[in-house]
């Protein structure tokens, strides 16, 4: 008895006829019926019945027949679609009832057929992870992929993404591309296997923003609850800020960069961004992989922090302006003197950190500690891996802005 | 209507119950199943849909004929619904009281539970369920219920959530209002084993005493769907959806199987004649000058489309139900694609069409004097994809009884919906892992007409008042009056017949809270109010609802008579029909007494009056 099966099971009196599901347990047999439902049959006392093998092969997506050659059409502009994994283009498994990823990006072409017509498009697998195993490695991958696509003259590139570590992803390619074009990340916060999902909307806004003048890394997610508009945030300046719903993504202390209008597919922008063509493409992929990012709060344990003992990068996502208890400014101490850049954020995520008010941050300071502004705990943690490894000034680094991250005033919500 | 020998027509029906439960939550959500009006709503939202493929690759047609993708969908949202009902949160744990409920609904169907449920996706298209699918799930299987022509079989049991209540049509699709999403809902599907229209409705009757015997389902308009499955020998399945009352399905079976008969009974004909169905043609030309303001008013910009019917004289009039002709499934098919209806040659010449353009007509489509022809007159889209409607529907009547989705009028005929649905639309949630429901715990409530008999045997009420108690929507608050010690033919006169009293009257009784009622008599138990006082107070309580039970005995005027109060009103009384009672002595009693109530106006108890008043005649006599 196999999965795919058809078979008769009895038990306590009832007989259940259908195909044997893989979602089968060592205690329970899962039968579909044949009106569609799937009910679960203790497996002690059910007598079964195989009454045919290998009715339903459910291990196949029924890929392949229906996947169309595109032609490639002169008039249109080219898109590089990559793909790393991620809702926009999952399917479930039934074998342990998640919805993970899949498809790769010629099925996001199959999944999501509105694409078709608005570009002439290239698929790439980069990864085919959910987004919580995304890696510095992966991130490398990624940049050089993109980077090759734009080199053989793709015109925009979507990068489709897991939104639990989408900005990481975003603000990775931010410090380690020059780019030419727009790079566009999006994803889905409902999964593709239901008719609601948020992937059509924000894979049609993407590539229409990835067609735009704007050469920026961009994060191109839903606005509103509402399929009307996505938002486009800078890639080193937006977080996920909702565990499920479809505009989870915000830009911290601003609003978005620009919108993508679904019904009219317009493309607009609130402010001035790099214009396509204005820079040379150009790739520094490399990171440093021992930087850690690390929230202090009270009552934790401060041995929590030995760890830290040898990296070369912390940042410190301390309380208020930039705070963290005083006992721990020693340790700080220690790990400025060894060599490691020490950068302070905020977990208030909104506002700059300001260590010359108080006279903690000016222990701080006098230990050592860099000041990062009002750029993102999770982008500084990126940036200063980025930082240590591409220039010679990491200290100096962290603090001016390299690809927006970084505002020199504060003027909110504009 | 002619009657039938059921029997002999092999005549086969099940039913399909949906009843919505009244559980404190939602079933996937902790969102109270309170109803809203459209009005309340707090936010919109809009969304598309784009249908997925189900677990096993194939997309339901009937899921998708049923409703074009790109509309767009507009949802209302209430300070009683959450990001669940959104789509925008993935659901929450299964509604343990739900599947409580359940589970005493599948031992009262003497069904089996099963070991391990699993929710399912039903893929729904129409915009009604913001993710796109239905949650379902199987919980029973396998029951039975009793009925005076033998046993019925249920067939499952089912607990799923209520989708969006449809508001209205916009101009873009449709708005939806997400209060009624995700009530917890049970679906009850009986074998076909029913064989007679009655045997319909006393199945249907029965398990709806059932479920209202759990004192956990919703009462009122649209709580409940019955959907009628029926088929005769050599006729097809046909199913009914939209059955309003137990008495429409009566009269919905015995219809159905005419208009199978009848549809037989035209294919037989038709068989005979050797009847077939020509190529559809544009017969714009034909109509060009006429005097059909119908015809007339599609010409401009559309065309008029015809399609020969060889052999089919006569028999596209031939009645199917009550004024419901093979024409009017004609029109119903053609009605689908947005064209308005159809015109046959078997009932022309008239609106506006002369026997010219029909000769003229059936001469351009090579229709002669056994032939008929069917026309529609509309934009060109529409013309065309109607006129391929009704030669596809007329080529199904030389088969015979198409299966089909059928949608029930208020006189008890049906109208075409669409296909019937087909079987693979369902594919597992996996936001929801599967349950095993313990039924052992589950009790078996007293049915609603064990309550009946034990309202007369206990508290002696009668039959009727009993059995209104027993089913009516105050029964709980009855039950409760009398633990309270209420005297039971009080609180059961005084929550149904005093109540439908005061509607007939036009008191807005639905302003009655429960509290309103048991408070008013717990007023009457304790002697503070007269029983001939409490239309008075329930009527001005129903009116002003924010006043307590004793500040409306106050504002009825009814409050503060004492005994002495009541002496001196039946004293006067005496006193004024002072010759009456000299005359009559006790004789005189009946007629005083409706004197005394009437200027008590209700404030004293009639025992105490009547038996002042005795005293007062007996001492003056
Ligand atoms: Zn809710």
């Amino acid at each position: 008895m196999n999965p795919g099966d058809r078979v008769r099971v009895e038990r306590a009196g009832v007989t259940n006829e259908g195909v044997l599901m893989p979602s089968t347990t060592a205690d329970y047999l899962v039968i579909k019926r044949d009106g569609g439902y799937n009910v679960g049959i203790e497996r002690e006392d059910a007598e079964v019945d195989v009454l045919e093998t290998d009715v339903y092969d459910v291990g196949d997506e029924g890929e392949g027949e229906d996947s169309s050659v595109v032609e490639f059409d002169d008039d249109l502009p080219t898109i590089a679609l990559i793909s790393t994994g991620g809702t926009i283009a999952s399917t479930v498994d039934y074998r342990t009832g998640a919805v993970t990823a899949r498809f790769d990006a010629e099925d996001v072409l199959r999944a999501v057929p509105d694409l078709a017509g608005r570009a002439n498009y290239r698929g790439r697998v980069v990864a085919n992870i959910l987004s919580e195993n995304m890696t510095p490695e992966i991130w490398r991958d990624l940049a050089a992929a993109v980077h090759e696509e734009i080199e053989a003259g793709a015109d925009g590139v979507v990068v489709m993404h897991g939104t639990d570590t989408m900005q990481y992803s975003a603000a990775a390619l931010s410090f380690m591309l020059d780019t030419p074009v727009p790079i566009v990340f999006t994803g889905s916060q409902r999964s593709a296997d239901r008719p609601s999902s948020d992937n059509v909307m924000n894979a049609v806004c993407a590539v229409e923003a990835a067609k735009s003048d704007a050469a920026e890394v961009m994060v191109c997610m839903h606005a509103s609850e509402s399929d009307d508009v996505c938002a486009l945030h800078e890639g080193t300046r937006v977080r996920k800020s909702h565990t499920s719903r479809r505009d989870a993504f915000r830009t911290i202390g601003a609003k978005p960069l620009g919108e993508v209008d679904y019904d009219t597919e317009t493309v607009s922008f609130r402010r001035d961004y790099a214009e396509r063509g204005a820079a040379t493409l150009d790739i520094a992929a490399d990171l440093a992989d021992d930087v850690e990012l690390v929230k202090f709060t009270p009552g934790m344990d401060p041995a929590a922090w030995d760890y830290l003992e040898g990296k070369s990068g912390v940042v410190i996502e301390g309380t208020g302006l930039g705070h963290v208890h005083t006992d721990l400014i020693p340790r700080i101490e220690e790990l400025v003197d060894d060599g490691a850049v020490v950068a302070m954020t905020s977990q208030c995520l909104e506002g700059r950190v300001c260590d010359r008010v108080y006279d903690t941050g000016r222990d701080l300071l006098d230990a050592g500690v860099v000041e990062a502004g009002d750029t993102l705990p999770e982008t500084a943690k990126v940036k200063l891996m980025w930082v240590i490894a591409n220039t010679d000034d990491p200290v100096g680094a962290m603090q001016r802005s390299l690809n927006g991250e970084l505002t020199e005033q504060s003027r909110p919500w504009t | 209507m002619s009657e039938y020998d059921y029997e002999d027509l092999g005549l086969v029906a099940g039913l399909e119950i949906h009843q919505q439960l009244d559980t404190a939550t939602k079933l996937y959500c902790q969102c109270p199943t309170a109803r809203r009006e459209p009005e309340e709503a707090t936010r919109t939202f809009t969304r598309y849909l784009h249908p997925t493929k189900s677990e096993l690759g194939e997309i339901d047609d009937a899921a998708l004929e049923e409703s074009r993708v790109d509309r767009e969908f507009e949802y209302l949202a209430f300070d009683t619904t959450c990001l669940v009902e959104e789509d925008d949160e993935p659901p929450h744990h299964i509604d343990d009281e739900a599947l409580d409920v359940g589970m005493q609904i599948a031992a009262m169907l003497d069904m089996s539970v099963v070991d391990q449920a699993h929710v399912m996706r039903k893929l729904v298209v129409d915009g009604s369920n913001t993710s796109g699918f239905q949650r379902t799930t199987l919980i029973g299987q396998e029951g039975q219920i009793e009925t005076s022509e033998g046993p019925v079989g249920v067939e499952d049991l089912l607990l799923e959530e209520e989708s969006a209540g449809r508001v209205e049509e916009t101009d873009d699709g449709v708005r939806y209002s997400l209060d009624r999403l995700g009530i917890p809902l049970v679906e009850i599907g009986t074998k076909p084993d029913i064989s007679s229209p009655e045997q319909a409705r006393e199945a249907a009757e029965r398990i709806g005493m059932l479920l209202r015997s759990t004192g956990k389902v919703k009462r009122g308009l649209g709580t409940i769907r019955q959907d009628v499955n029926v088929s005769i020998a050599d006729g097809a399945r046909v199913e009914m959806k939209g059955v309003q009352t137990l008495d429409d399905i009566e009269d919905l079976v015995r219809l159905e199987v005419q208009r199978q008969v009848e549809l037989l009974e035209i294919r037989d004909e038709l068989q005979a004649r050797d009847a077939s169905v020509g190529e559809t043609q544009d017969v714009t030309d034909t109509f060009e000058g006429t005097e059909s303001g119908v015809i007339e008013g599609a010409l401009d910009g559309g065309k008029v489309t015809a399609v020969p019917l060889f052999g089919f004289d006569g028999l596209v009039g031939h009645e199917l139900q009550p004024d419901r002709r093979l024409g009017t499934e004609f029109s119903d098919h053609a009605k689908r694609h947005g064209a308005g209806g159809i015109f046959h040659t078997d009932e022309l010449p008239a609106y506006g069409v002369t026997q010219e353009e029909v000769d003229a007509l059936k001469e351009a489509v090579g229709a002669g004097d056994d032939d008929a022809v069917a026309i529609a007159a509309a934009d060109t889209e529409t013309a065309e994809l109607a006129i391929a409607a009704v030669k596809e529907r007329a080529e199904a009547a030389i088969e015979g009884v198409p299966e089909e989705t059928r949608g029930a009028n208020d006189e008890a005929t049906t109208r075409y919906l669409r296909p019937l649905p087909g079987a693979a639309r369902m594919y597992p949630e996996t936001d929801v892992p599967p349950v095993e429901p313990d039924p052992s715990e589950v009790e078996i409530p007293e049915l609603l007409t064990e309550r009946v008999d034990r309202y007369q045997a206990e508290f002696g009420l009668d039959a009727g008042l009993a059995e209104q108690v027993a089913f009516g929507r105050r029964m709980p608050l009855f039950e409760q009056a009398v633990a309270d010690g209420i005297d039971a033919t009080l609180a059961a006169g005084t929550l149904e017949s005093t109540t439908t009293e005061l509607r007939r009257d036009d008191v807005p009784v639905q302003n009655l809270t429960d509290d309103h009622l048991l408070d008013v008599l717990q007023l009457v138990d304790a002697g503070d109010l007269a029983k001939e006082g409490i239309v008075d107070v329930l009527t001005v309580l129903a009116e002003n609802p924010d006043l307590s039970a004793e500040e409306a005995v106050e504002e009825a005027g009814l409050s503060g008579v004492d005994e002495a109060e009541v002496r001196a009103a039946v004293e006067e009384v005496v006193d004024r029909n002072e010759e009456q009672v000299e005359e009559q002595g006790m004789g005189a009693f009946s007629a005083l007494m409706g004197e005394a109530m009437g200027a008590l106006r209700g404030k004293a108890d009639g025992e105490i009056v009547s038996s002042t008043l005795r005293e007062e005649i007996q001492k003056r006599s």
